[in-house]
């Protein structure tokens, strides 16, 4: 059925016998894309809906289709107007209030549409992205349509992208919406609601007489906020409070053949410089060292895992110097527009299904790197690695369709390149090399080094944000064969303090302690700015090797480290500020995050306070991302989280009012200046 | 009565500290008729480890003959010299000298705040708590006095020491003596905390004493295990303030 004339839709007879659909998306990009794809690019709109034809299969066939879209959230929970008062009742009371759910005004037009619409219709579809808060807003959109048509039949299309095929086969395979899912999010919404207002007014009552500009700002509380903020201060003062430690060591160099090797000591380093003094003079009585190992093996650096939400913002930040939350709007941009998958996945490894040759093969018309994903096309392309998540709702990140850089933004066009380099350099092979492994024995102790010669580049050439070079070449030694080192020398060196978090540093410590959904760490991050609780600043060129870190996986000899291998090594392991660490060079210009006044104040006015359960820390946070995990595992309801969680927040709340003179005291300080550094104010 | 020579010979063979006659007599008269060998020698191992070897009193459970330090043996100015006897010692120190001072007192006061960081994750330490299977019941009502026992737990399940942790130890000898000891080879037994304050150890004759410390290898080096609880419960308390005083962190900056 096609309509030339825009009519408004609910004047429409409906033929006899006509079977109709009401599909409704999370927004009008996809509304667009959907429609598009299911018209065959033949539709007639009227107002924001659009109408077409098309064949679902399964029982419902042919049928005549409405398509539209809301704008995420339909409704917001409240507190009745008897609770607007921020002193009376008080806060306390907002733990057990009555809440009530609205339609927000300004979405009141969009409500009713669906309404209307769903009069005419027997099925509805709900196309909202599939993750729990698209599954939440589905709810949102079936209870508006029931509003209309009480008895309406209610399918979810599972989709991960807009691309063409996909969206058709995600049409014909309608699945149910998860309930689940639905109340794990209302769980979190309505405990969001009670703990943020009744801590937010506790914090704002309590410290606004103090006056000065306190009086002025808006002191809020969020329960992904406080624990973000905490790492930020906890960071601070890890570097403000660190206390430099020399160390000793021995080096060893040895010149053969015009070739000059640096041999490092098995121990590294000591801090004890008699027992170091004590081990070097017995290695110079030795005189001699002996080699007491070779071996040459072939070595390779692992291509990337495929890519996740965590691992976009935090490539975005380090590499394209973008914020994690610019990061996510650019990507949802490309998104809309059918470039890339959905961005929101924590999925790391592509189902064996998909046909990810024809993805690449998309790729080859590129000028930058067509040539590379050519090359892949003809025969030289190898399955993903797979990591070890997935939410078994979308696929890793990957670009759906080649776009020219002219169509894109900058920003936008940066991205992109990252999302399809990465995607290539998956479905391409580990970079080789051959590695020569050499052990001496001088004295009673062990010295060893290692040349590794790259022999095929492999992802590495289009993969250009790591790299992988040849270390200078060893000198031929064989095993049992004796020499006098041409330098043994003792090393002194000292320990230097770990760096401020930059913004990946930081997304990473909230991944790893469960604050905030992959999808909303840098909504967190931009509100602890904007509250100003903290401040970010460039870091000089500080030599510490801190941003090392990041770089996961350098080149491993073992099994492939699944995501975020080289996150366990945070301690300790790597010598840090020692002298293995040189790499500060490209960490420079990096922004960093240093808590304000304010910032410190609230978390350690919280952290001295109620000490068990502090707020600054992620514990409560975590449990609470659990929880709703296991609502949506159905391993509980959402009735037990809510009474659960609401009693260990109240108890912390009720803890935190008997000591809010420790909250008062340390936010006095902050008064003056609460927006300014805290450093400034120490200095 | 031949139980004497016989219990004395059964705990020599397992390399422990050789008892005084009087103890050995103590132990076989205590009962009669005297339990079976094989508890004897349980009985005698136990409070041998437990003891104080420098405990001279008339009531002292080891052999006031047994072999001592020679009396020169820290001294800074000989290279190399070998123990001449096999000599038993007790553990009154030990420090990890692969890891700063600065970054022991972060973990320590991490524990005390009842945290440990396994990565970039941070952990909450929960006490154990005595009923034992309620322990996921209520962690809010952990009270404070619960905390030490809940950090010593932590510890000690974090400071095992790696493959290449060097770590250096005081011990005692007999007569009091105090020497610094070095591991010259990883051994696994010993670790912060892992290595209780008391504990016993035989260092071999031929152990290797250079500059005045006493180079530890397998070879040389028998773990005896054994404890003196009084000690080593002070020795945990004191631990943050000794390192934070070596690092200078007690002072006001």
């Amino acid at each position: 059925m096609r309509f030339t004339q825009p009519r408004p839709f609910h004047r429409l007879a409906p033929r006899l016998g006509d079977m109709r659909v009401l599909c409704v998306a999370e927004k009008p990009s996809i509304s667009k894309a959907v429609a598009g794809h299911l018209s065959g690019g033949s539709f007639a709109t009227y107002i924001k809906n659009y109408a077409f034809d098309f064949d679902f299969g399964q029982q419902w066939g042919s049928s005549s289709v409405t398509m539209t879209c809301v704008t995420g959230h339909l409704t917001n929970v409240e507190f009745t107007n008897e609770y607007k008062n921020w002193s009376h009742p008080p806060p306390e009371s907002l733990f057990t209030a009555p809440i009530v759910k609205n339609v927000h005004d300004d979405k009141r037009d969009i409500a009713k549409n669906i309404a209307d619409q769903a009069k005419y219709a027997r099925l509805l579809v709900i196309w909202t992205d599939c993750d729990r808060e698209g599954e939440h807003i589905g709810q949102e959109i079936v209870d508006a349509a029931k509003v209309g048509n009480a008895a309406i039949q209610v399918k979810r299309a599972r989709f991960s992208n807009v691309e063409r095929a996909h969206v058709l086969a995600a049409a014909r395979r309608l699945v149910e919406l998860d309930e689940k899912q639905v109340n794990a999010v209302s769980a979190r919404i309505e405990l969001d609601l009670r703990i943020g207002y009744a801590f937010t007014r506790f914090i704002t009552n309590n410290l606004k007489p103090l006056g000065g500009p306190l009086a002025e700002l808006v002191l809020s509380y969020g329960s992904c906020q406080f624990p973000t903020l905490g790492f930020v201060v906890d960071r601070y003062f890890r570097v403000k409070n660190f206390v430099p430690e020399p160390f000793w060591g021995i080096s060893l160099t040895h010149n053969k053949e015009g070739k000059q090797v640096r041999f490092s000591w098995a121990r590294n380093r000591l801090f004890d410089r008699m027992t170091a003094v004590l081990l070097y003079e017995r290695c110079l009585d030795a005189k001699k060292a002996k080699v007491t190992k070779v071996q040459e093996k072939p070595t390779r650096k692992f291509k990337p895992l495929p890519l996740t939400t965590v691992e976009l913002q935090k490539a975005a930040t380090r590499l394209l110097r973008m914020s994690g939350q610019q990061a996510m709007t650019v990507a949802e941009g490309l998104y809309n527009k059918g470039f890339i998958s959905y961005p929101r996945t924590e999925t790391d490894r592509f189902d064996k299904g998909m046909n990810l040759r024809a993805l690449v093969q998309k790729q080859t018309t590129d000028q930058r790197w067509g040539p590379f994903a050519q090359g892949l096309v003809n025969g030289g392309f190898q399955q993903p690695r797979e990591g070890r998540h997935d939410d078994k709702a979308h696929p890793p990140i990957h670009p759906i369709a080649h776009v020219a850089p002219s169509v894109l933004s900058y920003d936008e066009g940066r991205l992109y390149e990252y999302v399809t380099r990465r995607f290539l350099a998956c479905c391409s092979e580990d970079a080789k090399g051959m590695a020569t492994d050499i052990e001496l024995q001088f004295g009673d102790e062990y010295f060893s080094t290692r040349g590794v010669i790259v022999l095929e580049r492999n992802y590495l050439d289009v993969y250009v944000y790591e790299s992988w070079n040849n270390t200078t070449e060893l000198p031929k030694f064989t095993v049992g064969e004796q020499f006098e080192p041409s330098e043994a020398m003792m090393t002194e060196g000292k320990t230097s303090p770990p760096n401020y978090l930059t913004e990946g540093d930081l997304i990473a410590l909230m991944d790893a302690n469960g604050i905030g959904t992959d999808a909303t760490m840098a909504e967190h991050i931009q509100k602890i700015q904007d509250r100003e609780y903290v401040a970010t600043i460039m870091r000089g060129n500080d030599t510490a090797g801190g941003a090392a870190g990041e770089n996961d996986e350098e080149e491993a000899n073992g099994a492939p480290a699944a995501r975020g291998g080289g996150r366990g090594r945070g301690r300790g392991g790597r010598g840090r500020g020692g002298g293995a660490s040189a790499r500060g060079g490209r960490a420079s210009g990096l922004k960093v995050f240093v808590p304000t006044q304010l910032g410190v104040a609230l978390i350690l006015g919280f952290d001295r306070m109620s000490f068990e359960m502090s707020l600054g820390k992620p514990f409560l946070r975590k449990e609470m991302e659990l929880q709703m995990k296991a609502i949506c595992e159905g391993s509980t309801t959402r009735r037990a989280v809510l009474e659960q969680s609401i009693a260990q927040y109240k108890q912390v709340f009720l803890q935190s009012q008997e000591q809010v003179g420790v909250l008062k005291q340390v936010s006095q300080k902050a008064v003056t200046f609460p927006n300014v550094l805290w450093q400034v104010i120490i200095v | 009565m031949d139980l004497i020579p016989q219990l004395q010979r059964a705990i020599l063979a397992h390399s422990l500290p050789p008892p005084s006659q009087s103890f050995l007599t103590t132990l076989t008269t205590a009962r009669s008729p005297p339990p079976p060998i094989p508890s004897l020698l349980a009985t005698a191992k136990a409070r041998l480890l437990a003891s104080d070897l420098t405990n001279t009193s008339t009531s002292a459970i080891i052999d006031p003959s047994a072999p001592v330090f020679p009396a020169n043996i820290d001294a800074a100015t000989v290279k190399e010299t070998r123990l001449a006897q096999n000599t038993h010692v007790q553990v009154v120190d030990i420090e990890n000298l692969s890891l700063s001072r600065w970054e022991q007192v972060e973990e320590l006061e991490a524990i005390e705040r009842g945290e440990r960081t396994r990565g970039r994750q941070v952990i909450r330490v929960v006490a154990p708590e005595d009923g034992d299977n309620e322990a996921d019941t209520s962690t809010t009502q952990q009270t404070q006095a619960s905390r030490p026992a809940a950090a010593a737990a932590a510890a000690a399940a974090t400071t095992t020491g790696g493959a290449n942790a060097v770590h250096r130890l005081v011990l005692q000898d007999r007569q009091g003596k105090r020497v610094f000891a070095v591991e010259l080879k990883r051994i696994n037994g010993i670790g912060i905390i892992k290595t209780h304050i008391g504990e016993k150890m035989l260092l071999k004759a031929g152990a290797v004493v250079a500059r005045g410390t006493v180079l530890l290898t397998p070879e040389t080096c028998t773990l005896l295990g054994g404890k003196i609880d009084a000690w080593h419960e002070t020795w945990m308390e004191g631990r943050l303030a000794r390192l934070k005083e070596s690092v200078g962190a007690d002072r006001p900056r």
